[in-house]
C-alpha cells in the first residue's frame, strides 16, 4: 500500500514528506495540558456571580460542570505525567505532537488571516455587513494573491451585492447595518438594490 | 406494509418539482463542495444552514440530506483526479483512486467510485427508510435513564473511534461538554460561567463552535499554504469503466456497504472511520491485497461504499432517538431545531409524512448522485481554477453569516470566531477537534438527561444500571470503553515490562 497520511476527523491531514518540528518544540504542546490543567482548577470557583447563590435542592446546577471539570482536571494532569514521563527518555514521544510540516506553511500569513477575520467579525457591527464585506473580500482576495483590479472589484462588489440580496432580502435576516453613517449608507443600498 | 405505504407518500412528496428541486440543488452543492479541498461537506452544511430559515421544514432537511449524500460522495472526485481528498473519508480514493487516473484511468476510477458510492447509499438508505421505524417504536420505551445510557454510548464511542490518543480525546470530549455547561442549565435554571455577559446565559451554541473549529480553521490553512488545485496532466488516452469492471467489483461493494451501514449507525463515527476500516478489511479479504495501493477496483470500491453507506444510517440514531452521531447530523439536528422541530421516536407519530419524505430523498439522492458525480467530475478542472483567495473569502463571509443567522446576534458571531482562531490553534499542534464539537453538542443532553433521571428517582443512581434496556446500553459502553482503551493499556504493559 503507498504510504498515506492518515487525517483525523477534523480533517487535520499531516503532509506526507513533511518536515517534523524537534527537540524542545515538539514539547510544546505539552504547555496546552498545563493551561487546561490549570483552567480545570480554577473555572469551578468561577461558575457563578458573586450574587448568585446556587440552588441547594437535588444536586444543584454546579454538580454536572463541576464533574466535567474534575475530569478535565484528572486527564489534563494524565497527559502531562505521561509527557514528562516521554521527556526522561530517549524515543519516547510526547501525547501530542505538532503535525509535520511540508515546509510550505506559512505562519506568518496565516496569523494575518486570522486577525483580518477576526477583523471583520469586530468591523460588522460598527461598518455594516455591505461595507465589512467588501473590504474584507477586496483585502482577502489582496492577500491571498488575486491582484487584478478587474477581477478584485466586481468580485467583492458583485459579492456582496448578492449575499445581501441573498440573506436580507430572500431570507430575512436582520444583518447588521452599522452605525452612524455607515447605517444611512447600508439603508441607501439596500433600498437601491430593492431590498427594502 | 404501512412502511411501504408512508414511503410511497414520502416519494409522492419528493417527486413534487420543488421538493425535487430542493433535492437536486442540494445534492450538487454537496458534490461541489466535497469536491473542492477546503470545503468539507459539514462545511458546506454549516453555510447552508441560514438559506433553510427560509424554507419549510421538511424542505430544509431535504436540502441538508442532499448536500450530506452529495458531499460524502465528492471528496473522492478531487482524490481520484488531483490525490488531494476533498473531505478526510475520501482519503483512501487517493491510496488507489489517484494511481488508476496516473494510468490514463481516471474515468473509470470515478465510474467505479460513483458506483460504489451510490449503492452503498442506496442501500444505507433503504435500511434507514425500513428499520427507522420498528426502532422509533422500541424507542418509545425509553425514558430518560434510556436516553441518558444512549447518550453515554455516544460520548463513550468517539473515544473508541480515537483509540490511539485516549487521552488527549478525552481531554477534548471534555473540555466540549465544559464548554456545553456555559448558560442557564437546564432544570435549576440558574446561569453558569456567564462572566457577567448577558449573551452568555444564553449558552454557546454547537452550531457556532463547530462553524468556528471546522470552517475558519481550514480556510486559514488554505491561505497559509501554496495548494495547486488544478489536476496533473497524466499520459494516455481516456479509459472507461465497463459493465464487468462494476461486476467484478460486486463483493468489495457489498462488504464496504456492510461495514459502512454498521459503522455510520455508532454516534460519533462517520464516514472516515468507515471508509479507513473498509479498505482495511477489503485489504485482508481480498486476493490482491498485496497490490492494494497502486491502483486496484476493489480497493477503491470498498471504501467508497463503506463511507456513502454511512449517511443513511447515521441519520437513525438522529431520528429516532434525537442524538446526533457526527457533525452533519448534529447540523441537520440543528436545522430541525430552528424549525420547532424535535426528533425521536414521537416525530414517527406526529409527523410521519416528514419523515418518510426525508427518507425518500435520501434514496433519490443516492440514485442521481451517479449523475451529479460524473457531471460535477466533467466540470471539475474549470471549478479548480476559481483562485483558492476567493473561495476562501466567501467561505469566511458565509461562516460569519451562518453563526449570525443562529440567532441574529454578533455574539456569535464574536464566539464563532473565538472558536476560529481555537480551531486553527488545536489543528497546528494536532489537538484532536471533532471529540470536542461532539462533547458540546451531546454534554447538554447528557446532563439533561442525567440531572432529570436522578431528581425522578430520588437521587437514586443505580436507576441507570438497574432498569434493563438502560443497564444493557450502559454495559455496551463500558465494553465500548474497555475495548477503546485495550491497545493503550496494552502498550502501557509492553512499556513497563520493558
Amino acid at each position: 500500500m503507498a504510504s498515506a497520511p492518515l487525517s483525523d476527523k477534523s480533517g487535520v491531514t499531516p503532509r506526507a514528506g513533511g518536515r517534523t518540528p524537534s527537540g524542545l518544540v515538539q514539547h510544546l504542546p505539552s504547555l496546552v495540558a498545563i493551561g487546561l490543567l490549570a483552567m480545570a482548577l480554577i473555572l469551578p470557583g468561577m461558575m457563578f456571580e458573586s450574587d448568585q447563590r446556587p440552588t441547594a435542592v437535588g444536586l444543584g446546577p454546579a454538580a454536572w460542570p463541576r464533574a466535567m471539570l474534575l475530569g478535565l482536571a484528572f486527564f489534563s494532569a494524565l497527559w502531562i505525567a505521561r509527557d514528562i514521563w516521554a521527556l526522561g527518555g530517549a524515543g519516547r514521544r510526547p501525547t501530542l505532537s505538532m503535525p509535520a510540516e511540508d515546509g510550505e506553511y506559512h505562519f506568518g500569513k496565516a496569523l494575518i488571516g486570522l486577525v483580518m477575520i477576526v477583523a471583520y467579525g469586530w468591523l460588522m457591527p460598527i461598518a455594516g455587513f455591505s461595507v465589512a464585506t467588501a473590504v474584507f473580500i477586496a483585502i482577502w482576495c489582496l492577500f491571498g494573491g488575486v491582484r487584478k483590479p478587474l477581477v478584485v472589484v466586481p468580485v467583492s462588489l458583485i459579492g456582496t451585492v448578492a449575499l445581501l440580496w441573498l440573506f436580507m432580502g430572500l431570507a430575512l435576516m436582520p444583518l447588521p447595518r452599522g452605525a452612524g453613517a455607515f447605517d444611512t449608507f447600508s439603508i441607501w443600498l439596500l433600498r437601491a438594490t430593492g431590498i427594502y | 406494509m404501512a412502511a411501504l405505504e408512508l414511503l410511497g407518500g414520502g416519494f409522492l412528496a419528493a417527486f413534487e418539482i420543488w421538493a425535487f428541486l430542493t433535492i437536486v440543488t442540494g445534492l450538487l452543492v454537496g458534490v461541489v463542495a466535497g469536491a473542492l479541498p477546503g470545503i468539507s461537506f459539514v462545511n458546506a452544511m454549516a453555510m447552508a444552514l441560514p438559506f433553510t430559515y427560509v424554507m419549510e421544514p421538511t424542505q430544509s432537511m431535504l436540502f441538508l440530506g442532499g448536500i450530506y449524500v452529495g458531499g460524502v460522495f465528492g471528496g473522492s472526485i478531487s482524490a481520484i483526479l488531483i490525490n488531494v481528498p476533498g473531505t478526510p473519508a475520501s482519503l483512501p480514493a487517493t491510496w488507489d483512486g489517484y494511481p488508476m487516473t496516473k494510468r490514463g484511468e481516471a474515468k473509470r476510477a470515478l465510474t467505479i467510485a460513483v458506483t460504489a458510492s451510490a449503492t452503498g447509499g442506496l442501500v444505507s438508505a433503504l435500511m434507514l427508510a425500513f428499520l427507522s421505524a420498528p426502532f422509533a417504536t422500541f424507542a418509545l420505551k425509553f425514558s430518560q435513564p434510556e436516553f441518558f445510557a444512549a447518550t453515554l454510548l455516544g460520548l463513550v464511542s468517539v473515544i473508541a473511534i480515537a483509540k490511539d490518543q485516549p487521552i488527549v480525546t478525552m481531554v477534548s470530549l471534555l473540555l466540549g461538554i465544559a464548554v456545553g455547561t456555559v448558560g442557564i442549565d437546564p432544570l435549576y435554571g440558574q446561569a453558569r460561567f456567564s462572566f457577567g455577559v448577558p449573551e452568555m446565559e444564553s449558552g454557546i451554541r454547537f452550531v457556532v463552535v463547530m462553524i468556528g473549529l471546522f470552517a475558519i480553521g481550514e480556510v486559514v490553512d488554505l491561505l497559509a499554504t501554496d495548494r495547486d488545485l488544478r489536476p496533473k496532466k497524466t499520459g494516455g488516452k481516456a479509459i472507461g469503466a465497463k459493465l464487468a469492471d462494476i461486476l467484478g467489483v460486486k463483493g468489495a461493494i457489498a462488504r464496504g456497504t456492510g461495514i459502512g451501514c454498521l459503522i455510520g449507525m455508532i454516534p460519533g463515527a462517520g464516514a472516515t472511520p468507515g471508509a479507513v476500516i473498509a479498505y482495511g478489511i477489503e485489504k485482508q479479504v481480498s486476493k490482491r491485497g498485496d497490490e492494494f495501493g497502486t491502483g486496484i477496483d476493489e480497493a477503491l470500491a470498498a471504501p467508497e461504499a463503506a463511507k456513502n453507506a454511512t449517511t443513511g444510517a447515521a441519520m437513525i440514531p438522529l431520528l429516532t432517538l434525537g442524538i446526533p452521531g457526527s457533525a452533519a447530523t448534529a447540523i441537520m439536528l440543528a436545522a430541525m431545531m430552528l424549525h420547532g422541530v424535535n426528533p425521536g421516536p414521537l416525530l414517527f407519530i406526529m409527523d410521519p409524512t416528514m419523515v418518510y419524505t426525508i427518507f425518500a430523498a435520501m434514496i433519490i439522492a443516492n440514485v442521481l448522485m451517479i449523475g451529479a458525480g460524473i457531471g460535477v467530475a466533467q466540470m471539475f478542472a474549470f471549478l479548480m481554477r476559481t483562485p483558492p483567495a476567493i473561495l476562501a473569502a466567501f467561505i469566511i463571509v458565509l461562516s460569519v453569516v451562518g453563526a449570525y443567522g443562529v440567532r441574529n446576534n454578533i455574539f456569535d458571531v464574536y464566539a464563532c470566531l473565538a472558536f476560529g482562531v481555537l480551531g486553527w490553534g488545536m489543528k497546528r499542534v494536532g489537538f484532536p477537534s471533532a471529540p470536542l464539537v461532539l462533547g458540546v453538542i451531546l454534554g447538554p443532553l447528557a446532563e439533561r438527561y442525567f440531572l432529570t433521571s436522578m431528581a425522578n428517582s430520588h437521587q437514586d443512581w443505580t436507576v441507570f444500571f438497574t432498569r434493563p434496556i438502560s443497564g444493557t446500553i450502559m454495559a455496551m459502553a463500558l465494553i465500548f470503553m474497555l475495548w477503546s482503551l485495550a491497545p493503550a493499556i496494552r502498550r502501557l504493559i509492553r512499556h513497563i515490562r520493558s
